[in-house]
């Protein structure tokens, strides 16, 4: 068995060796060099599972923990430092777990398939490296490097106006973590110069012995905000995402929406919050606003798109909407259902862009004017759809609901006007997914074409069975997927509240009827 | 009584006459004689000084810029030949065939 | 005071190997040539095996004061040697391919190389100004090499005319810290500085116009004028060379007169170089925007590449100067490799050269573009390549000195460089060829010379430590 301090290691090295091998085997040969990935991403998602069952409930420290130095000369000190707590352990199972049915889903690719594998799994290990790196460095590092595969990605495998999706994903991102770059480096010298590690810079912000002035602690909180907002995407960041996801290729999408957009809202949770409370409270309102706009504006455009992928994809800004509003309420209910409605949207959205490819590999067409009534030639496909429709809308008893309720029970403790607006936003979900639905799958046949459409294949069950029995549990035991974060979260509350005492700004905690009579 | 700081003026004079001239004329090969002319002016100047503080370092220096002189000259009058033998001028404006 | 020989060992067997090629030109017909580049890479490596054994020599001043034997001239001449062995090496395909069939070439180049050794370890003005002399020269006339093309004279001729003048100026600079102090050498220079209760103007004076002559040689903005149209007349490897051993030799000079001669004055060169550096990164990313020709592009990249190392001079610090060496290690290997793919995608006659040319060459080629994939995204500074780290250490020293905004505006510049150097990736493997991709030849030769580039672009990147702790024991002055 693996010893717990090199179980994240080696979730790093499998893809990074997988890569290496799948350079060396023939192009040629494109069913060897699917399975061999597949292989590779099933084995990467075995090893990770240890970290579940492994992972110490009560402590909410980091654990899992390696430290090596990396580089140290010239008055730098720069670890390979990793480790999880309870808010990066499941965000790797995710990843993990959709690899191999985002690669089972990419099937189709059939040009340069062995370059499109090679890029899936260094995806992997810069996703995965995000989520363990301790050190500030090592996680910019990580954070940076995953965009060229996924820049490739879509550049070359994506679909018509690619380029120009691909050169925007990039530089988006690009920019909004430059300015990160120079904020982790400013936070080296605040800590003397002594080490870039996340949890070490984190107590030491917190216990006061390195000291921000007010001013500082803002500009920096900017400089890391600006780069998780954009990732995640934040309104009015949000426009590489339509962009990006409808031109990426299938699996490039599932994962974007999975996991890459996870990345910003776990930047949010590690950095932002922990490390400068006190700007984030100060701007909290501000950037609850800009959620709520977030997810109605999401919801609406995702209403009137024609395009099935466009209006996945807008619903993806609406629902990370519902993540950042969490997250900003400041409380364990709000930011457990936040990181929970993480790991829902990544099963959902990511098996609904799965669905929508397949049908796409089929018609050739995501317009949902094209199809009506197909659930007549497709009836296992039209029910899976509806299952994982109805968890992205947040049906009780799948994923999609706990973390939603959480969010808004949390919220409306905070404030009831955020609440009762993004709550709105759960009823317009209803409307733009349960429509979409009723006109691509109900209704009669009219496009002649469809008459041809074929029902699943078994690996496309393969693919899309592990999410719907995932939405399912995390539907019915969420309690599975929170006693682990508990621990971890509550430190951050914690932090959090520590500053709101001392503050001016305070969370309105009382109840709507509480009127002195 | 003729000071150190006459030299210098006059070296700073030639100086500016060979930077001015090098700005504003096209003609190569006067440009090439006011690049000359600046170098000439850099030896007035280390050589007021080195009588100033009568050392003979400076002088010394003043025999290498010399030498190096004459090597640039070799190799630039070499390059305004042939400028002249592809275009039959010595106007650098015709030397124009890559802008922006 | 004796001369010592060793200290200049490497620079006697550059010069040694440069005359013997002389002798032999006459003896080697006409065809085979550009073979004698392989004496020369000789020469270099028997330079190369000189400076590894007065690695651990002794330290001081040698040849009557004149040089220092230290381990930042040791740095930099490792980094001479290294970058003029590619070229040297690139260079043999290019003459054969071009018909320039003058060995002479390869002369030129050692000698250039040695100017660059003596300005790295230059310890008095007049060294400096041989070394500048001697480098300068050489590339007058390598500029001009392509004698048939009228590109390539007017790259020599507006080199020339430019580099002669920014030389009267520094001279003129010296001029003055010489009726200032009395003296030529670095360290009685200092100290006399530092015994002055006030700095004279013509101290002053002095010293702003060396910063106008290195400010030239580097290609800082506003000094950068030429920069453009003589890299793009120039045969592609001297180019390379131009943009990488004249302006990192011009770069090591100018650090050591920074901080060995004229430490005390830092107040107000640092103001100077802040100002030029944020015009030398805006300037040098945005004008790259707007090109269409790869070499030009990467001109204009590399004057943005001279305004980060110009954060790492402004920081004034030793963590400033570790930073700028490391740089000119990580920038010497991206760049030397792109510039040798785009040496041997260009066809005859310098042909092929637009960045519209690389359409479609991406699968075309795949281990071709691969290598420039690395060497573009290196230079574009993201993570797993050697750009990332220099500019890392380069931005970390700045913000040590709590130069925040030159760091913001750092980030800002590189955040449109990336646009440009993607472009690149946009055309390999984004879209499609106009006609047919013309067949590249890749000689085995290239083939090394881009493997090791690429080699060292990712071990900069991935564990940059040893060349970093090399470069913080070289600015150990």
């Amino acid at each position: 068995m693996l010893g717990n301090e090199n179980i994240l290691t080696t979730l790093l090295l499998i893809p990074t060796v997988g890569a290496i091998l799948l350079a060396l085997l023939p192009g040629r040969n494109h069913s060897l060099i699917r399975n061999a990935t597949l292989a590779i991403t099933v084995l990467t998602f075995v090893c990770s599972l240890p970290l579940a069952w492994r992972l110490d409930v009560q402590n909410g420290g980091m654990q899992f923990v390696k430290d090596l130095p990396w580089i140290q000369a010239g008055g730098f000190t720069i670890n390979y430092h990793i480790g999880i707590d309870g808010i990066s352990l499941f965000l790797i199972i995710l990843t993990t777990f959709l690899m191999p049915l985002a690669v089972l889903g990419s099937w189709s690719i059939t040009r340069n398939v062995k370059a499109y594998m090679i890029l899936m799994l260094l995806l992997e290990v810069g996703m995965v490296g995000v989520f363990v790196a301790l050190d500030l460095v090592l996680f910019y590092f990580f954070w940076e490097a995953m965009l060229i595969p996924m820049y490739f990605l879509i550049g070359i495998w994506g679909g018509k106006n690619r380029v120009y999706a691909a050169v925007k994903f990039f530089l988006f991102t690009a920019f909004g973590s430059l300015l990160m770059l120079a904020a982790l480096i400013s936070l080296y010298f605040l800590n003397s110069g002594s080490s870039f590690n996340i949890v070490q810079i984190t107590e030491r912000l917190a216990d006061g012995s390195i000291s921000v002035n007010p001013l500082g602690e803002m500009l920096l909180f900017l400089a890391f905000f600006l780069a998780f907002a954009i990732k995640v995407p934040l309104f009015p960041f949000h426009t590489w995402l339509p962009d990006a996801h409808v031109e990426a290729p299938t699996a490039a999408s599932a994962i974007l929406a999975g996991v890459l957009l996870k990345m910003g809202t776990y930047g949010l949770l590690r950095f932002c919050l922990p490390m400068f409370p006190r700007a984030a409270v100060d701007l909290a309102p501000l950037i609850c606003v800009l959620a709520i706009i977030g997810i109605i504006y999401g919801a609406l455009v995702a209403m009137v798109q024609p395009d099935v992928k466009k209006l996945v994809a807008y619903s993806s800004v609406s629902h990370l909407g519902f993540v950042v509003l969490g997250i900003f309420a400041f409380n364990l209910t709000s930011i457990e259902g936040a990181t929970y409605q993480m790991l829902a949207h990544g099963v959902s959205t990511g098996a609904l862009f799965l669905l929508v490819g397949m049908l796409y590999d089929r018609r050739h067409t995501r317009l949902i004017e094209d199809f009506g009534g197909i659930a007549h030639r497709m009836p296992i496909f039209a029910t899976v759809f509806l299952i994982i429709t109805l968890s992205s809308i947040g049906l009780p008893g799948l994923n999609g609901f706990v973390g939603e309720f959480l969010i808004l029970q949390g919220t409306f403790l905070t404030s009831h006007i955020y609440a009762v607006f993004a709550a709105s936003a759960v009823i317009l979900a209803a409307v733009y997914m349960l429509w979409m639905y009723q006109r691509v799958f109900m209704g009669k046949m009219i496009n002649e074409a469809n008459k041809q459409l074929l029902d699943l294949t078994p690996r496309e069950v393969m693919t899309v069975l592990p999410l719907i029995l995932m939405a399912i549990w995390m539907g019915v035991f969420p309690g599975t997927f929170l006693r682990r974060m508990d621990a971890s979260m509550q430190k951050v509350v914690d932090r959090i509240e520590e500053v709101q005492e001392d503050q001016v700004y305070r969370v309105e905690n009382r109840p709507l009827w509480n009127k002195t009579e | 009584m003729v000071s150190t700081t006459h030299f210098l003026v006059l070296g700073a004079i030639l100086f500016t006459i060979g930077t001015v001239g090098v700005i504003i004329r096209r003609n190569v090969i006067i440009m090439f004689m006011c690049v000359e002319l600046m170098l000439n002016a850099v030896n007035l100047t280390f050589l007021a000084f080195a009588r100033h503080f009568n050392q003979i370092d400076a002088q010394i220096f003043v025999f290498f810029v010399m030498t190096v002189a004459a090597a640039e000259a070799a190799v630039g009058l070499a390059l305004i030949v042939q400028l002249a033998r592809r275009t039959n001028s010595v106007d650098i404006d015709q030397a124009d065939t890559m802008k922006w | 005071m004796d001369i010592n020989y060793t200290a200049l060992l490497p620079e006697i067997i550059l010069s040694v190997a440069g005359i013997v090629l002389m002798l032999l030109i006459p003896f080697v017909p006409k065809e085979s040539q550009p073979k004698l580049g392989y004496v020369g890479l000789v020469g270099i490596l028997l330079a190369f095996c000189a400076l590894v054994l007065q690695w651990e020599g002794e330290r001081g001043l040698a040849f009557f004061d004149m040089v220092f034997q230290d381990n930042f001239a040791n740095f930099s001449k490792l980094l001479f040697l290294l970058s003029v062995g590619a070229i040297t090496a690139t260079s043999m395909h290019y003459l054969e391919q071009d018909r320039l069939l003058k060995a002479e070439y390869f002369c030129l180049l050692l000698f250039s190389t040695v100017g660059m050794c003596l300005m790295a370890a230059s310890a008095d003005l007049i060294m400096t100004f041989l070394g500048i002399e001697i480098l300068s020269i050489s590339t007058y006339v390598l500029a001009g090499y392509r004698s048939s093309e009228m590109k390539s004279t007017e790259s020599a001729l507006k080199y020339f005319i430019l580099g002669a003048f920014s030389t009267a100026f520094l001279l003129y600079g010296v001029a003055f810290v010489y009726g200032a102090t009395g003296t030529t050498k670095y360290l009685q220079i200092s100290r006399a500085i530092s015994d002055m209760d006030s700095y004279p103007v013509f101290l002053l004076l002095g010293v702003g116009f060396m910063i106008v002559g290195f400010g030239f040689k580097a290609a800082f903005v506003p000094f950068h004028v030429w920069t453009p149209d003589v890299y793009e007349g120039a045969p592609i490897p001297i180019t390379a060379h131009l943009a990488v051993a004249s302006k990192a030799a011009a770069v090591v000079a100018f650090l050591r007169i920074l901080f060995q001669v004229v430490p005390d004055l830092s107040l107000q060169w640092q103001q100077l170089l802040w100002i030029s550096a944020v015009l030398t990164m805006l300037i040098g990313n945005i004008a790259a925007l707007t090109q269409s020709n790869i070499k030009r592009m990467l001109a204009y990249s590399s004057i943005a590449h001279a305004g980060y190392l110009l954060v790492g001079l402004t920081a004034n610090s030793t963590m400033g100067a570790q930073g700028v060496l490391f740089y000119l290690m990580a920038y010497a290997f991206m760049n030397l490799g792109a510039f040798t793919v785009v040496q041997l995608v260009a066809r005859r006659g310098e042909a092929n050269v637009e960045i519209k040319d690389y359409a479609g060459l991406g699968f075309k080629y795949p281990l071709l573009s691969l290598a420039l994939s690395v060497f573009i995204v290196s230079l574009a500074g993201i993570p797993l390549t050697a750009g990332f780290t220099g500019k890392l250490f380069l931005f970390s020293a700045a913000i040590q000195q709590g130069m925040y905004w030159l760091v913001v505006i750092a980030v800002v510049a590189s955040a449109i460089g990336i646009y440009y150097y993607i472009r690149v990736l946009v055309f390999m493997y984004m879209r499609e060829p106009e006609g047919e991709i013309e067949s590249v030849g890749i000689p085995g030769v290239a083939r090394i010379v881009i493997l090791i580039m690429v080699l060292g672009t990712l071990y900069l990147g991935i564990l940059p430590g040893s060349v970093l702790k090399m470069a913080s024991e070289a600015v150990n002055f």
